[in-house]
């Protein structure tokens, strides 16, 4: 059974590679990742030698790996088919073998290999003498068992969770995390770690609760044996191993059950009685109300105002935190944030996917259409302009200087109308059908339609831009000047501006779509929203 | 748009005259013609749809049968040919087409986080009915198509039968002349399958046009008055059902008509319990 189960998950990587371009480059791509990891992480490992804190490092690293194996299977479902006991529930098979089947193509892949290849690294970081490299060895090597296990009895006891629809919209929500640590660890440790804020001995008080946590038994482990403890070694290695026994029975006990249990994907919420608002504004009114409940109900909605939030944030998030403060960076916050509101929305077609033609059945004039842009940006504005300001107002406050927040405010007005004349703008002149791969919560440009992706993004990005820059200048030079110019002058005319940045935006669309209508469903009807 | 020269020249037509009229005739489709790169989905079809009929358009996968839809209802842009729905030509006037009908797409893509009748309504809104109106007659729809008490479910949570009738109903909403479905039963269970069926008799019945494609040929022999068969893009059969089917069933005279399969008996000899 084991061998099965690791020739077919041998079998499904040899097939990536013969399948697409596309897929061919994803995998190999994703394959060099994979060694870049495990040389960097063997690299960092091996880097401690020496260091007193090594030991306190080593557990942060194995703890983060853990967490790693953790969320990622979760985000990635759909893709692992060995993940899913219910591929496997119509064979008759013994739990038991397949337990030790499904644990062994765990450990078939780039990334499992990366894994152990990198943690390698602590026989030269941590480990010293011929006891401790051998116990360094079985360390790492239970270390990705527990990584395993752990990650095999979570996704195995979520399994009917993470099939059904509900579950796939939580596990969209865990890229906002993802992202904002991302963006954390690449703007604002950097600059901690250059001005002394974050060093090595900032990690030293984790350790007094890391070091009772099985990654953190591991790391102790190899030390104790270094040290010569050769029996606090072995009694640490004892415990993860146990610890490992203990999942492996819940994993096989959940398994069970999993493999007998009715799938869950029909259960289903209801609605509150609320009818679709906006009734007497007319097709734009319609429109407005169907796109306003998506960007509750739908989570890639969600998820994108919450990338608009992320991303506003990051761009100036380097320079906000830290001592060395510049305040005007916020202005370059307001128009990405804007920007960005209008990009995530630049193929509104392609985004809608199919269900557009029910909406282009009844676009039959320039005014429909007019209304359809219209209706789609009021929402966007209505949310994205408190969003934006709000967070420009919150790094402001951070930077100790919350007149900034107030400057930017008439930029992000201005940056919104254009960010959502040019989404209109781009959506009905290149339009692009999207796929939604598996394991991934947001939907890409389908193959083949790269440069039209890139167009609508740059397009939007440098267009808010350049459309913007009248009001930064003007945002520029008021800075000094009396509260009433930026308030009473400068906040009145950015928002007359953008809404006639949007209208001109929307006006230009309709026209561009009133004539594409039949290539636009073509493009809709092409998207593939399951992943 | 033009009509090629000989384009379905020698086909049987129904119902009357070959030559292009409106008169009486709800779709008028002369010398329709799609290509995709080296493949003719569409060769040159010819059809004429009378007023009140409810018309079947059959034929075996890859037959041309949503492409000729997808062209009929103004989705996809035509090669060539012409199309008047009550004698407006959809390629000319789209806008007015468009008014004139309803469709329901083979795969059902809805606005699936909008709630059943939050559907109902946003189709009947975008139609240009007003919100009231839209409501009452979403509700009316939902009740006949036994989606009553699910209208407060979001679309996402539908099995693909309740799908297909939430579609139903946001093409019927605004009572359009002409109706056309392509593949409405298409992974249907029976009961919804004979809500649906009621619903386009009904519908047929009030003097309005229906033009659905099916691989189901009992639901076509059941309910429709009138059936072309398309195969390789063009019509090879076209008339009142007891025309069509010859004095055999229609499943056999389609099977004639398209090109039996050859016999499987000699490759599966292992297949069945008599084998060992």
């Amino acid at each position: 059974m084991a061998w099965l189960l690791v020739r077919l998950k041998l079998r499904l990587l040899v097939n990536a590679l013969r399948s697409s371009n596309s897929a061919k480059i994803s995998f190999l791509v994703s394959s060099a990742f994979a060694v870049l990891l495990a040389v960097l992480t063997f690299l960092a490992l091996a880097g401690f030698r020496g260091k007193a804190t090594s030991v306190e490092l080593t557990s942060v690293i194995f703890t983060v790996f853990a967490f790693g194996w953790l969320i990622a299977p979760i985000m990635v479902f759909g893709v692992d088919g060995t993940l899913d006991p219910a591929t496997l529930a119509l064979y008759p098979l013994r739990t038991r073998p397949l337990a030790a089947g499904l644990l062994a193509a765990s450990f078939t892949g780039f990334w499992p290999l990366a894994n152990v290849a990198g943690l390698l690294g602590v026989t030269v970081g941590l480990a010293s003498g011929g006891l401790g490299i051998v116990v360094a060895v079985v360390a790492v090597v239970l270390q990705v068992l527990f990584c395993i296990a752990l990650s095999r009895f979570v996704t195995t006891s979520l399994a009917s969770l993470l099939r059904s629809r509900r579950g796939r919209d939580m596990a969209a929500f865990l890229i906002i995390p993802l992202v904002a640590l991302y963006e954390f660890f690449t703007q604002v440790v950097p600059k901690a770690v250059s001005e002394g804020t974050i060093t090595v001995a900032s990690f030293a008080g984790f350790d007094s609760w890391m070091r009772w946590l099985p990654p953190g038994l591991a790391a102790h482990a190899i030390a104790d044996a270094s040290d010569g403890r050769p029996g606090m070694a072995l009694a640490r290695l004892g415990a993860l191993a146990a610890v490992i026994v203990v999942l492996a029975w819940l994993w096989v006990r959940s398994l069970a059950r999993a493999l007998v249990t009715a799938d869950t994907t029909t259960q289903s919420s209801r609605v509150r009685g609320m009818r679709l608002p906006l009734a007497g504004l007319g097709a734009g009114g319609a429109v407005a109300a169907r796109f306003w409940l998506y960007q509750r109900r739908e989570p890639l909605s969600l998820v994108y105002w919450a990338l608009v939030a992320v991303i506003t944030a990051a761009v100036s998030a380097s320079s906000v935190f830290g001592t060395r403060h510049h305040p005007a960076v916020i202005l370059a916050s307001a128009v990405f944030g804007a920007a960005f509101t209008g990009i995530f929305h630049s193929n509104s077609a392609g985004l809608t996917g199919p269900a557009f033609v029910l909406e282009a059945a009844s676009l039959r004039h320039g005014r429909d259409l007019r209304a359809y842009f219209a209706g789609q940006n009021l929402v966007l504005g209505v949310i994205g302009a408190p969003l934006v300001v709000a967070v420009c107002f919150a790094l402001a406050a951070v930077a100790g200087d919350p007149g900034m927040g107030v400057e930017a405010t008439p930029v992000v007005l201005a940056g919104l109308g254009a960010a959502l004349g040019l989404a209109s703008l781009f959506t009905a002149a290149l339009p692009y059908p999207m796929v939604k791969r598996a394991g991934s919560p947001v939907l890409v440009a389908a193959p083949g339609y790269a440069a039209q992706r890139i167009g609508g993004t740059l397009g939007t990005l440098l267009g808010t831009g350049v459309l913007a820059a009248p009001v930064i200048v003007g945002a520029v030079l008021a800075a000094n000047g009396p509260g009433w110019i930026r308030i009473g002058v400068l906040l009145p005319c950015a928002t007359v501006y953008g809404f006639a940045l949007a209208a001109t935006g929307v006006r230009l669309a309709a026209t561009i779509a009133e004539s594409r209508m039949p290539e636009l469903c073509q493009i809709a009807l092409r998207t593939v929203t399951d992943g | 748009m033009t009509t090629p020269e000989g384009a379905g020249a020698g086909l049987p037509r129904y119902p009357g005259p070959a030559a292009p009229r409106t008169g009486g005739a709800a779709v008028l489709v002369r010398g329709l013609r799609k290509r995709f790169g080296d493949k003719e989905a569409v060769a040159g079809i010819d059809l004429e749809i009378a007023a009140g009929s409810l018309a079947g358009l059959v034929g075996p996968n890859g037959a041309g049968k949503t492409t000729s839809l997808s062209m009929m209802t103004g989705l996809l842009r035509p090669d060539g040919g012409q199309i008047l729905i009550n004698g407006i030509d959809v390629w000319e006037d789209p806008p007015a087409a468009k008014a004139a009908i309803g469709v329901v797409p083979a795969e059902a893509r809805l606005f699936d986080r909008l709630s059943g009748e939050e559907l109902l309504e946003y189709s009947g809104r975008l139609r240009g009915l007003p919100a009231g109106q839209a409501r009452s007659r979403a509700a009316q729809l939902l009740d006949v198509l036994d989606l009553a008490g699910d209208a407060k479910r979001l679309v996402t949570d539908y099995s693909t039968g309740m799908r297909k009738k939430a579609a139903l109903g946001c093409a019927l909403i605004h009572n359009p002349p002409v109706l056309f479905l392509d593949e409405p039963l298409e992974g249907v269970d029976p009961v919804s399958g004979d809500v649906i069926r009621r619903l386009l008799t009904r519908f047929a019945e009030s003097g309005s046009t229906v033009l659905f494609s099916s691989h189901v040929m009992e639901l076509v022999e059941q309910v429709c008055d009138h059936v072309s068969i398309i195969d390789k893009g063009a019509i090879v059969a076209t008339g009142t059902i007891d025309e069509v089917r010859g004095g055999k069933t229609l499943q056999r005279a389609f099977i004639d008509l398209v090109g039996p399969r050859a016999t499987d008996k000699e490759v599966l000899s292992w297949l069945g319990s008599s084998s060992g």
